[in-house]
């Protein structure tokens, strides 16, 4: 009967969305009037190459644009890994306790061993590249967690410290913020995450300013707390496994 | 032929993406085990973040960066979607953490991860 | 001027971040950290305050793009008034749960204190934006926060409403996330006053779907009628602090969005009525529920979302008459419900099931306590010469005015309901026969220079209310002109 009920709810929304979205149309470009209605995206486009000399558009909205939105994605993450902490948090908390079903063939930990430093490596390339190509801090961040989650399921007793982890994301926090903390001081009108560093030439490594700074913190922020979430989840021993 | 074929793309495209935020609704309101309710978020989610960048396309569009040699009359896509959709992403990750160490709490203490019988609160 | 708004974001993110590394140098600040950001967040928030009843509002844009092409947030005098109001209690509830139960840990000890400053400072934030992503983003992080407050305790049935809790949050962001993408689709923009100015060049049929999926969105957080089924679990098991924190900071955050949108945004013509009813049905649900709850929390988390439910009531009368109205009532249950709270906790502290009736004769034991809860009672049911009272009659003014009676009728029979519900609590607690074993725990002297601070609080807004009329009036006023909020962003240039 719930059963039911769901699906015809289901059905009368879904109806009603798709009818909405199907009216708006896939791949038209949508504003009425682009005179009128002035779309911000015309703006941001035109601004990266000439104010901000950054390639990639996605990075210069994510960063400079809408740098607040990032701050508070990153205040995010910091939170969920403090709540995962908060809520299996257990009072004796004994130090290599893994709950491993069955451990790993010598395949995997053979080439675990060998991809670790190249994922490592594609990782740091993606987000100090952010600004000029596909990627970025949070891309990057996530593939460097995916090598420590490798090397973590191929062997039994790695083991990577939680102090660090916790010292770095906290460092890389600091960073974000008080880069924007120092856009009061240095940048030209005065506000919080201004760009006060030189643009420097389009498509250099150096260019764009204090935007790879803050995305190659936010790299190393995400890399940290995907790896600690990873970690923390790893070290859950039941009680019915020897 | 193209514009035909586009209206059936208008419709696969959304179409596909309103599914999936369906399909996750349906499972995170109907399903019994706690698992399947944690997954049907992160699929509804999925579905959200799909339907998103799929609004920003635009005709004949190319992704909207400045390398060296891009041809300026080329249309590129919107990418303010596809900056919110990297936030979005991202939100969606950490509150999906916190609901899987919930889950494990609720494991720990009643040892089953079926509603039925974890039902102490009316539900 | 002590400094600008978006230092109300960006102190306590700071201090977030190096919270762990304090911690490793020396233990108690962890809790003390948030306390003095908290200070000093007050002491900006009423620096601000005077300064924008004088000067007008103060806009300020980030990363130095002047509005609608950057983030900027918005300091005027409606919400510069809920912010002050926000950190006020804020620093009440840190105050409260320093040492409030003597046997949590360091560990715990540093997660519950940075999250209760995130979940104050998301609220602020998302009274202070200016853009509707940027609010997503706040709500988000005010919802994390909640999630693990929730789950806190460990021994209790914390985590399965901790768990409906994200259930019905993660459904509300992805109502909002649609509600968003609509807006966008057409306009093009995602800044507040940007869309209030094109607001006229949509479609209606979008209109309305967008302003729906909202509605239902926000209402989810802000517990209407029939979304809260969440919100009695979650006050209930959380800790008494963090209860009060809920009913207090983060209902009135989610308000305030909706307000927002119904009064800035969208100009649809049933907007209001729209309000004016989820605001009764809520209303009359949850008052009606109180009256069978056994447990304390339980009774003061419904008889919360009764209150939030008489506020949109209030908001749907749409004069402006109303709208203060409405800004009284929401004053007075930042107030008051806290010391309910507040004073229940240490009232049930023994007992295992929190019931009412394990309450029985305390008020020999804690008389204190038990007087203060008496206070905090008769001032929400709205007898003079308490804080309550006046909110209530201005509301009662403003009904009268545009003519709607039957909501009087209505209103006064759900404040019967109300003396019901809460007289049967104070009698017990004062006039009938206690048990032998009962215990009654001795408050820490921070949590009593507490309630005596909103006990003070109460009776000044009682006795003098006058003092809080310039303000709400003020407040009022900003929230009615559409035209000057738009204008004051659009036109705003970077300082």
């Amino acid at each position: 009967m719930k059963k039911v009920l769901v699906i015809l709810l289901l059905a009368v929304v879904g109806f009603y969305i798709s009818e909405t979205f199907f009216d708006i149309g896939f791949g038209n470009s949508h504003f009425v009037n682009n005179e009128v209605i002035k779309p911000v995206k015309d703006t941001y486009l035109q601004q990266t190459v000439q104010e901000l000399k950054v390639a990639n558009t996605v990075t210069s909205i994510v960063v400079n644009f809408r740098g607040f939105d990032t701050l508070g994605e990153v205040t995010v993450l910091f939170l969920s890994v403090t709540a995962l902490g908060s809520i299996l948090y257990k009072r004796r908390h004994h130090v290599g306790d893994r709950s491993v079903l069955f451990s790993a063939s010598s395949i995997v930990t053979a080439g675990s061993k060998l991809l670790f430093p190249a994922i490592v490596l594609l990782g740091t390339y993606v987000f100090i590249h952010g600004h000029l190509s596909p990627g970025g801090g949070f891309q990057g961040g996530v593939i460097i967690a995916t090598g420590f989650l490798l090397m973590l399921l191929a062997y039994e007793n790695y083991s990577v410290s939680h102090t660090n982890l916790a010292i770095v994301e906290s460092l890389a926090g600091v960073t974000f913020a008080g880069v924007g903390l120092l856009g009061f001081v240095y940048g030209e009108q005065g506000t919080f995450l201004e760009n006060f560093l030189p643009s420097g030439v389009l498509n250099d490594l150096f260019s764009g300013g204090v935007i790879p700074i803050i995305y190659i913190a936010v790299g190393f922020k995400v890399a940290a707390e995907l790896t600690g979430v990873i970690y923390t989840v790893l070290n859950e021993k039941g009680e019915q496994n020897g | 032929m193209d514009s035909t074929y586009f209206q059936y793309l208008d419709y696969a495209i959304y179409g596909s993406a309103v599914l999936v935020i369906l399909i996750g609704l349906y499972a995170a309101l109907v399903k019994k085990s706690l698992l399947k309710i944690v997954l049907g978020l992160s699929i509804m989610e999925a579905g959200v973040n799909l339907l998103f960048v799929a609004l920003g396309y635009l005709k004949g569009g190319t992704a909207p960066i400045f390398s060296d040699g891009y041809d300026p009359s080329q249309v590129m896509v919107d990418p303010v979607p596809q900056a919110l959709v990297l936030t979005a992403i991202v939100i969606g990750f950490g509150v999906t953490a916190v609901a899987l160490s919930l889950v494990i709490r609720l494991w720990r203490h009643h040892h089953t991860l079926y509603i039925d019988e974890i039902k102490n609160l009316k539900w | 001027m002590v400094g600008t708004p978006v230092l109300f974001i960006a102190i306590p993110l700071l201090a977030a971040f190096l919270i762990p590394l304090f911690g490793m140098v020396w233990k108690e600040s962890v809790r003390i950290v948030p306390g003095l950001v908290l200070t000093y967040l007050l002491i900006l928030a009423v620096n601000l305050l005077n300064y924008v009843t004088v000067n007008g509002p103060i806009v300020e844009t980030i990363a130095g793009w002047a509005p609608p092409f950057g983030i900027n947030l918005v300091f005027n005098a409606f919400s510069g008034f809920l912010v002050t109001l926000m950190v006020f209690m804020g620093l009440m509830v840190w105050l409260y749960s320093y040492r409030f139960k003597s046997n949590v840990e360091y560990e715990p000890a540093r997660k519950y204190f940075l999250l209760l400053m995130m979940l104050v400072t998301g609220s602020v934030g998302i009274v202070l934006t200016g853009d509707i992503f940027n609010m997503f983003v706040f709500i988000e992080i005010v919802g994390i926060s909640g999630y693990a407050l929730t789950a806190f305790y460990t021994g209790r049935d914390s985590a399965e409403a901790s768990f409906k809790y994200l259930m019905m949050g993660s459904i509300a962001s992805v109502l909002l996330l649609l509600a968003i993408m609509i807006i966008y689709s057409q306009l093009g923009t995602l800044n507040m006053a940007d869309i209030a100015s094109k607001m006229h060049l949509m479609d209606p049929k979008y209109k309305i779907a967008s302003f729906i999926l909202f509605v239902v969105a926000l209402g989810i957080e802000a517990e209407i009628f029939p979304l809260n089924g969440w919100a009695p679990d979650a006050y209930s098991e959380a800790p008494g602090p963090v209860g009060a924190a809920f009913s207090g900071i983060v209902v009135k955050g989610a308000v305030y969005a909706l307000i927002r949108f119904t009064y800035t945004i969208f100009d649809l013509s049933g907007s209001f009525h729209l309000i004016l009813i989820i605001g009764l049905i809520t209303l009359v649900v949850a008052e009606v529920a109180a009256i069978r709850q056994e447990k304390l929390k339980r009774m003061l988390a419904f008889s919360s979302i009764g209150q939030m439910g008489l506020v949109l009531v209030a908001f749907g009368i749409g004069t402006k008459e109303g709208v203060f109205a409405a800004l009284f009532i929401m004053l007075n249950h930042a107030i008051i419900k806290p010391l309910l709270f507040f004073t229940g906790s240490y009232l049930v502290y023994h007992s295992k099931k929190k019931k009412i009736s394990d309450l029985d004769g305390i008020g020999k034991l804690a008389p204190f306590t038990s007087v203060l809860f008496a206070l905090g009672a008769f001032a929400i049911v709205g007898l003079p010469p308490f804080a309550g009272f006046w909110g209530k009659l201005s509301f009662l003014v403003a009904a009268a005015n545009s003519d709607m009676i039957l909501i009087i009728a209505l209103i006064l029979v759900v404040s019967v309901i109300e003396i019901v519900y809460y007289m049967r609590v104070v009698n017990r607690i004062f006039f009938f026969k206690r048990s032998s074993s009962l215990l009654a725990r001795r408050p820490t002297p921070n949590a009593y220079i507490v309630m005596t601070v909103l006990g003070l609080a109460i009776l000044l807004i009682g006795f003098y209310p006058d003092s809080v009329f310039g303000y709400l009036h003020n407040a009022a006023n900003s929230l009615f002109d559409k035209s000057q909020y738009i204008h004051s962003v659009l036109t705003a240039t970077i300082q």
